[in-house]
């Protein structure tokens, strides 16, 4: 078997898109449009309103592929975010953070070595691993962490929430974070011709 | 004296958008000012967004797919006029009349067309001033075509999604003046008006697109300085307007600004 096909990069589709290519949109639809649903849904519990947001959020990619310097940022990062960013907004009824929404003040310098999302593989990988990461969590840690991005809720909510002082919230999402720190570092050093 | 950092704390739970109060307030401050931080809210909020990924997964249905590209056809632009690139040293720009900044101006072309009609019967026996103004009419007949068809092409950048006004402001020092630029940056497309003295002997203005890095470029000379006459021009793919300005050059234009800015307006 030949070695396996490079993906376009997202760059070169980004390229396309601002001169017009609704294949490249598509293209990155394809690619990208599977893990955002899915974050989606777990936000809003409801396909519908993931359904809306997704759609929007891939439109304004098309209208404004311009402004989103490749150089700067992950393409996936950023719809990650965004994508995020809106749902919770949905769900909250609060504001999006606007700063967060312009490609030009996001400026994500790559995605972790272990992390190439443009690649089917590695994104199901990445996937994988981050999953068995969150597992590996103490269950009060995970809560906070699941509290915090699914929910959106502010440490303030989630000690309310969960009765724990702010300081214990404050420490088991830095516990949370460390772990998951380590966890991808770990598993990049363990796996050989990964770089 | 060794800079206090913010607690790593607070930025894992910045990232999360999980600060509140003035623990977020202070937090924003401290980061401004303190790249050290910055760096690490970064690296934070990428690892936050990776944590997306942990979601069970869920396919849309194809149906999300298939309205999501609907919707981009319906929005597309077709074709437009202004395709030319601009060489060095800077071409002339094409002037195109419109009615997006005067909306009179259409009138104005009519009420021309019927003047010149008005003389040509007054004059009906006249013979050569008849061809005269036979040929004066032909020009204004060929003008109003010229004008409909830029007040289509204005009306369709107008409506175009992600077309903004710029506000050209007159410079310090400067000719009395001002203008306005419609901008496209999905499209490329740049039609320019405004007010200004007609450029002194041997000067020409010219307009530049000032991008969020690198050179400005040089989007054409003019010396219309009637807003009823705006002129449009094409940006190269790939550059994004930070500003406009117009400045006054050595006529024809130069490769790069030398002469004072007369005219800036900033993307906002």
């Amino acid at each position: 078997m030949t070695a396996s096909m490079q993906p376009v990069p997202d760059s070169g589709l980004v390229e396309r898109i601002m001169a017009g290519d609704e294949s490249a949109l598509a293209a990155l639809y394809d690619r990208y449009a599977g893990m955002l649903f899915a974050m989606l849904v777990r936000i809003l519990r409801d396909t519908g309103a993931a359904e809306e947001v997704l759609q929007d959020l891939f439109l304004q990619l098309w209208r404004g592929a311009a402004r989103f310097d490749a150089s700067r940022g992950s393409m996936a990062a950023w719809l990650l975010v965004i994508g995020r960013n809106r749902a919770i907004s949905r769900l909250r009824g609060r504001e999006s953070r606007e700063i967060l929404e312009d490609p030009q003040e996001f400026s994500f310098e790559s995605l972790p070595s272990s992390g190439n999302l443009e690649d089917e593989a590695s994104r199901m990988q990445l996937m994988g691993r981050l999953r068995a990461g969150l597992a590996t969590l103490p269950a009060e840690q995970r809560e906070v962490l699941e509290l915090a991005y699914f929910e959106g809720m502010t440490q303030t909510e989630i000690a309310a929430k969960t009765g724990s002082p702010l300081g214990t919230v404050k420490s088991r999402v830095r516990a949370a974070m460390q772990t998951l720190k380590q966890y991808f570092d770990d598993e990049t050093t363990r796996q050989p011709g990964r770089h | 004296m060794t800079k206090q950092h913010a607690n790593p704390e607070d930025t894992d739970l910045y990232a999360l958008g999980a600060l509140d109060g003035g623990e977020l307030e202070a937090f924003e401050a401290h980061v401004r000012s303190c790249s050290v931080c910055a760096q690490e809210v970064e690296a934070a909020r990428l690892r936050v967004a990776l944590l997306g990924l942990a979601a069970p997964a869920v396919a849309p249905p194809p149906s999300v797919k298939e309205s999501l590209m609907r919707r981009v056809r319906a929005e597309r632009i077709p074709e437009m006029p202004w395709t030319e690139r601009r060489q060095e040293p800077a071409k002339p720009m094409r002037v195109r009349s419109s009615t997006w900044l005067t909306p009179a101006f259409g009138t104005a072309a009519v009420f021309f067309a019927a003047l010149a009609a008005l003389i040509w019967m007054k004059d009906l026996r006249d013979s050569k001033r008849i061809e005269n103004l036979q040929a004066q009419l032909a020009v204004a007949q060929a003008q109003s075509v010229q004008i409909a068809k830029a007040a289509a092409d204005a009306d369709q950048l107008v409506g175009s999604p992600g077309t903004m006004r710029v506000a050209l402001a007159q410079q310090p020092g400067g000719p009395s003046g001002g203008a306005g630029v419609l901008y496209n940056a999905r499209m490329g497309a740049v039609m320019y008006a405004g007010v200004m003295p007609p450029a002194p002997a041997g000067k020409s203005y010219q307009l530049w697109l000032v991008p969020a890095s690198g050179a400005p470029v040089s989007l054409g000379v003019f010396s219309v300085t009637d807003p009823n006459m705006p002129v449009s021009a094409h940006v190269p793919p790939g550059i994004v307007a930070k500003a406009f300005a117009v400045t006054l050059e050595p006529q024809g234009g130069m490769p790069q600004p030398t002469g004072p800015k007369v005219l800036v307006g900033v993307v906002s």
